[in-house]
């Protein structure tokens, strides 16, 4: 009976042991993946549309999961653009597929290497689309060829979808940055509130006018960083363990967003296949984060350190809402999360982004659009779809994403919203987005990187390292970061 | 080895069914059928996968790659690359030469710091449940207990609130009683104070396995008490005479389930450090490691190739300490050779 038992035992440590991570939620979001390097050049010249047999339709199937599109609301909204678009028309059928998010990835990747992909994917961000990365069509024959009109949108924006595998999309629905600030915490420290016009200069409490760069953010957040006898962090006697608001915080930014706001976009490896990979990290982008560290851990701070930041009382990372930061810089998409804050009855306004270290405006984009997997069969219909999603159907669609739309002409419907949902915010701060939208960061703060998933994950290490660590020695661990990527991206 | 086997009890053969009578071919049917569910789970969830894993461990799959170009058989490709990998650390020569902690030497360091408090703390609270001159033993019982009906990832967040640096009660506390700023313990972002942050983490929830010894100590035949009393033996004689043997087979599962618990340690860092290792790399225990590696950067055979690796050390030590048993755990009724 006792040997039974101890073969029992074993039997069941085994199966404690190898399925021990089964049950765990994991809490990071799921980052990229490595992909194979992009291959072929694009074709110069559209193919012709591939014929179907005579009375039936191309079937197109449209791939909703990678992002945004699969609450009920957004799904029945997406069916019935689907039924305008295949009402329209009598040579196309469109099929849309919609994939729950936290299977989207594998059930695509299956799909894909199955020869079973669709047509069209998408919304989809940078960080959804780095995962497929060299899977994605060069639209530009397309666009040529059907005469689309690229001048609805901001140029800027057209070429933020210029990567090395040509036009991989169209702007769609962008989210460009803003400063937010809360107007009462500027009024109560005597200062005046940061520009709302690009080119515009800051005006310091003693009327001398300054660009709006870091080191005049650094001046005025920490005139913003209050303890709790009400003293600022330039201020002698300043208690650092009793913060109540800081100045200025990077809401719910990546590191490498905090290095593209301060240093600008930057192409963060070199090489083109295994063995050549390297980190070419910008000296700015490591001037930047080095300011933000000093932000938290210097003498006179003005950013949360990560326990502050993480502390309930602190809204447990979300700052800004939480009404705990005078500053915040972040995107569009950060107007859907700020219920806290109007409860609690205060008010923002938006500023511009501020300007980088190479003295201009280093601002951040994000955006959603739809793309053409490279194995479509049916790639000029397929762009046919994607153009009356992005144009026809978009109407319909961006309310229900939330998203603002990339074609200037539609911007209207969108404010309207917004002003509903934050009465208190000006036009002169609504207008900050839609001037956002000339600064998008080419390539991408989400850019691709060899071997993504392992580098983001040691890239968010690092970020970590730096919120929550005093007195790091931040150099060595800078080395060790570019030492760690360069092996990383050879793996 | 076939003379064991012979004498385990034998399954009833398909003619010997036949010949069962109705009734117990019925309740053979359903004991079955009330086992199935855990035997299909089983299967499903354990068996298989143990499988599937020892598959991967000799395959290149990761999970877009192997879409994109199916796997391929490496061999024991894998296992060469757990030797020489210095972050998972099974190889000592590279414990100092790779500016890597290792996982495992991590994990044993956390184990050899945290398992004594994990044997001794729930019995000693045991020991004091267990005393006749404890006024409310049922309060105070429900009371050790209660914490461990709190979901864990809940109590991990709480004692994060608490142990927080800059807003924790515990520091502001300790900055009322004067202890000065500098000289604050920084708990979890501490290389030295990150363990014993674990382990109070840890003792929070001690109730079950004090529960456990409890029921052990009330388990201890009270004439052998009234025999050492009357033989004039004194607490600690009484103690380490009768109840420790007496509670060995108690203590012995707790000690197995504490072992195989600390090399599986997990859920802490991933919550409390982000699972990202700071401060210092301290915190990338091995199952962390393992984790990252099958799921958040998706190398399903290297993953595979790790928890192998670890059921393997696992299986070792549970043997070793199998192998001890006979030397301090009594089983009552049990005849030695």
């Amino acid at each position: 009976m006792k040997k039974l038992l101890y073969v029992l035992s074993l039997l069941v440590i085994a199966s404690m042991v190898l399925t021990a991570c089964g049950g765990g939620a994991a809490t990071e979001a799921p980052a990229a993946t490595e992909a194979p390097a992009a291959t072929e050049a694009p074709a110069t010249e559209a193919p012709a549309a591939t014929e179907a047999p005579s009375g039936e339709k191309v079937q197109i199937r449209w791939f909703v999961g990678l992002g945004t599109g699969t609450n009920p609301e957004q799904v029945a909204v997406q069916e019935e653009v689907v039924s305008d678009f295949n009402a329209s028309q009598d040579k196309i059928e469109l099929v849309l597929e919609i994939v729950p998010f936290d299977s989207a990835r594998d059930t695509l990747s299956t799909q894909i290497a199955s020869g079973a992909g669709p047509d069209i994917v998408g919304p989809v961000g940078w960080g959804g689309s780095n995962d497929f990365y060299g899977q994605w069509l060069d639209i530009t024959p397309y666009i040529e060829s059907s005469g689309f009109d690229l001048s609805v949108f901001d140029p800027a924006l057209v070429k933020f979808y210029q990567t090395e595998e040509g036009q991989v999309g169209l702007p769609f629905a962008v989210f460009p940055g803003a400063m937010y600030f809360i107007p009462a915490m500027f009024d109560e420290a005597g200062l005046n509130y940061p520009p709302q016009v690009y080119g515009e200069k800051y005006v310091m409490p003693d009327g001398t006018e300054a660009d709006w760069n870091w080191d005049t953010i650094t001046q005025v957040a920490k005139l913003l960083t209050v303890d709790k006898n009400g003293k600022n962090s330039t201020e002698e006697g300043f208690d650092r363990t009793s913060i109540l608001q800081v100045g200025y915080t990077p809401q719910w930014q990546s590191v490498l967003s905090v290095g593209t706001f301060y240093g600008g976009a930057a192409k963060i490896y070199s090489g083109d296949a295994k063995g050549s990979y390297e980190s070419t990290i910008p000296d700015s982008w490591k001037e930047g984060w080095k300011w933000y560290y000093d932000g938290m851990y210097g003498e006179q701070p003005y950013i949360a350190t990560g326990p502050l930041a993480g502390a309930p009382e602190f809204g447990n990372g979300n700052l800004f809402n939480a009404g705990k930061s005078a500053m915040g810089l972040t995107q569009t998409w950060y107007t859907c999360c700020l219920g806290d804050f109007k409860t609690a009855g205060l008010e923002f306004q938006l500023g511009i982004q501020p300007i980088g270290a190479n003295g201009e405006v280093a601002g951040r984009v994000d955006a959603d659009t739809f793309r053409i997997l490279k194995g479509s069969k049916h790639p000029a219909e397929a762009f046919d779809v994607l153009a009356y999603l992005i144009t026809t159907g978009g109407d319909k669609l961006l309310p229900q994403y939330g998203a603002m739309p990339a074609i200037a002409s539609k911007t209207d419907a969108f404010f309207e919203q917004k002003s509903a949902d934050y009465p208190f915010v000006t036009d002169e701060s609504w207008n900050v987005f839609i001037q956002g939208l000339a600064y998008p960061d080419a390539p991408s703060s989400e850019q691709y990187q060899p071997n993504s998933i392992k580098a983001n994950a040691r890239f968010a290490t690092f970020f970590d390292l730096m919120n929550n660590t005093e007195g790091l020695d931040f150099d060595a661990e800078y080395q060790k970061l570019v030492d760690d990527l360069n092996a990383i991206y050879n793996e | 080895m076939l003379e064991q086997l012979e004498k385990l009890p034998k399954l009833p053969s398909l003619s010997l069914l036949r010949q069962m009578a109705p009734l117990s071919r019925r309740e053979m049917r359903n004991g079955l059928l009330f086992l199935s569910p855990w035997l299909f789970g089983f299967l499903a969830f354990t068996l298989l996968p143990m499988i599937a894993t020892l598959i991967f461990s000799f395959l290149n799959l990761r999970i877009t790659d192997g879409i994109f170009s199916a796997p391929k058989f490496v061999g024991f490709e894998n296992y060469g690359q757990l030797f020489k990998d210095p972050q998972a650390g099974i190889n000592p020569t590279t414990w100092f030469s790779s500016k890597t902690p290792s996982s495992l030497l991590i994990t044993v360091k956390f184990a050899l710091f945290a398992l004594p408090i994990g044997i001794f703390a729930p019995l000693g609270l045991a020991l004091l449940m267990n005393n006749k001159y404890l006024k409310g033993q049922f309060v105070f019982r429900s009371l050790f207990y209660m914490p461990f009906i709190v979901p864990f990832v809940a109590s991990v967040f709480l004692w994060g609130g608490m142990l927080n640096t800059e807003t924790g009660w515990i520091n502001r506390l300790l900055l009322f009683l004067g202890v000065a700023k500098d000289t604050l313990p920084q708990w979890a972002n501490d290389v030295n104070w990150v363990y014993p942050t674990y382990v109070i983490m840890g003792i929070w929830g001690i109730g079950n396995a004090m529960l456990i010894m409890l029921a052990g100590l009330q388990g201890v035949p009270t004439e052998l008490y009234d025999a050492a009393r009357v033989d004039g033996a004194n607490s600690w004689a009484t103690f380490w005479n009768i109840t420790f043997p007496m509670i060995s087979p108690v203590i012995f599962y707790n000690l197995v389930l504490n072992i195989v618990g600390l090399f599986q340690y997990f859920l802490v860092p991933l919550v409390v450090n982000n699972g990202t290792g700071r401060p210092g790399g301290a915190t990338m225990f091995y199952n962390l490691y393992l984790y990252k590696t099958f799921f958040t950067f998706q190398n399903m055979s290297y993953g595979s190739t790790l928890a192998w690796f670890l059921f393997l050390v696992i299986l070792l030590i549970t043997l070793l300490l199998f192998a001890t048993a006979k030397y301090w755990v009594y089983y009552a009724g049990e005849t030695r050779s």
